[in-house]
């Protein structure tokens, strides 16, 4: 077997690891809210951001709500998680991948009625991949996937 | 009782190691190639095309096969440092101080794809908010970090035993990056399921090729390390008897 100083060694290097494990995994857990980069409409709704602050919303981009200007960038559509909605304008460029029944991220402020200005919108896709073929053949099947590139509750 | 850890000892031996890996490298060198071959072609030329992302979505055989492998070298380091640190084995020590380097490029490869891949499909190189990605530039530092700290220290023993420390706590964030997507609100995708029915999201049409070059860089990996070790063994051990024996042999 191991030589007994050998043992005490390991014994020390185990202790270490295991304290600085719990240690840290206390210091992330207490600094969880901070490390979640985006709010949900819910948690919009809910008041859960100070009004006036610069935040990121996370949901998806609400069927039938785009609405792009033909003589700029402006485009106004409504966010959701399918619980709350949230109404967003911004002016810019949009991700390639932006389209309605797409989880997006926004950066920006709520204004006064309510409307989120965005200054910048990211696309955020979610884990399935799939040729378009697969898509359409189970598009017609009936078995519709939804693209949910949200957890069911964000906040949890 | 001598008999059970014989073979534990002779891998501490640094002359038993470079004969083995003599032998193992024509092989090793054969396989890499070869799945990397059919990794890259898979990926580049049969890999269908994703419904959302096109063909953006290739890089993901890169990007996931290297992030991967990135994520094995704190362990591999935390592994090599507890037997030094343990049994002041020195071939622990030179595994461990050549991964490190290797480590940071990997992560570095990881950092660069990811962010390519990020500035098509989400419209942005790089977000500071979002978990995966800075735990994985930590990752990145933390490896430099260990690399800059065995430069530091002068007594090569003592250079041994702190970056074996350091490399037992940095695996604390490889834990961190891996969960980082389940933990928390991320642009970063979750890991993709895989499904074993063709024609289905996620089936073996997207993941082979993946795991095809999966294979390919953690042969790479082993490959590179392999190479590293033997020039720090001949380094290391100049002064040995086998090794001026070689060198003569290569005259």
């Amino acid at each position: 077997m191991m030589k007994p100083h050998r043992r005490k060694r390991l014994g020390i290097i185990l202790f270490i690891a295991a304290g600085l494990s719990v240690a840290i995994g206390l210091t992330l857990f207490a600094l969880s809210q901070n490390i979640n980069m985006f709010y949900s409409p819910t948690a919009v709704a809910n008041g859960e951001v100070e009004a006036g602050t610069m935040f990121r919303i996370g949901g998806m981009v609400k069927d039938g709500s785009v609405d792009q200007r033909q003589d700029s960038l402006a485009v106004r559509f409504v966010t959701t998680d399918y619980v709350h909605d949230v109404p967003i304008e911004y002016e810019g460029i949009l991700p390639d991948l932006f389209r309605e029944g797409q989880g997006i991220v926004a950066e920006g402020r709520l204004d006064s009625a309510g409307v989120f200005q965005a200054s910048r919108v990211l696309a955020k896709h979610d884990e399935n991949y799939m040729s378009p073929e697969v898509r359409a053949a189970m598009e017609q099947a009936g078995a519709s996937p939804e693209n949910h590139p949200f957890r069911e509750s964000p906040e949890d | 009782m001598a008999g059970r850890w014989q073979w534990f000892h002779r891998l501490g031996s640094p002359k038993w190691f470079y004969e083995k890996t003599t032998r193992w490298l024509p092989w090793l060198w054969g396989a890499m190639a070869l799945f990397l071959t059919v990794g890259l072609v898979w990926a580049l030329l049969f890999l269908p095309e994703d419904y959302q992302q096109g063909h953006t979505s290739r890089i993901l055989v890169v990007h996931v096969a290297v992030a991967g492998a990135s994520l094995s070298f704190f362990p591999l380091m935390a592994v090599a440092g507890a037997v030094t640190l343990v049994w002041r084995m020195k071939l622990a020590d030179m595994v461990a101080r050549n991964a490190a380097p290797l480590g940071a490029w990997f992560s570095f490869l990881t950092l660069a794809t990811g962010s390519i891949w990020g500035s098509v499909s989400w419209g942005t190189w790089w977000e500071w908010t979002d978990s995966r990605l800075v735990s994985m530039l930590f990752q990145f530092f933390l490896l430099l970090g260990v690399i800059s700290l065995r430069a530091a220290i002068e007594n090569t023993e003592t250079a041994a035993r702190a970056c074996a420390l350091l490399s037992i706590v940095g695996c604390i964030n490889v834990v961190v990056i891996k969960y980082s997507v389940d933990w928390w609100n991320t642009l970063h995708q979750p890991s993709s399921p895989i499904s074993m029915e063709v024609g289905s999201p996620n089936g073996p049409e997207f993941w082979v090729a993946t795991v095809v070059m999966i294979v390919a860089v953690y042969l790479f990996l082993t490959v590179s390390l392999i190479l590293a070790t033997r020039n720090e063994i001949l380094q290391r051990e100049s002064k040995a008897r086998w090794v001026r024996e070689l060198a003569l042999e290569a005259r």
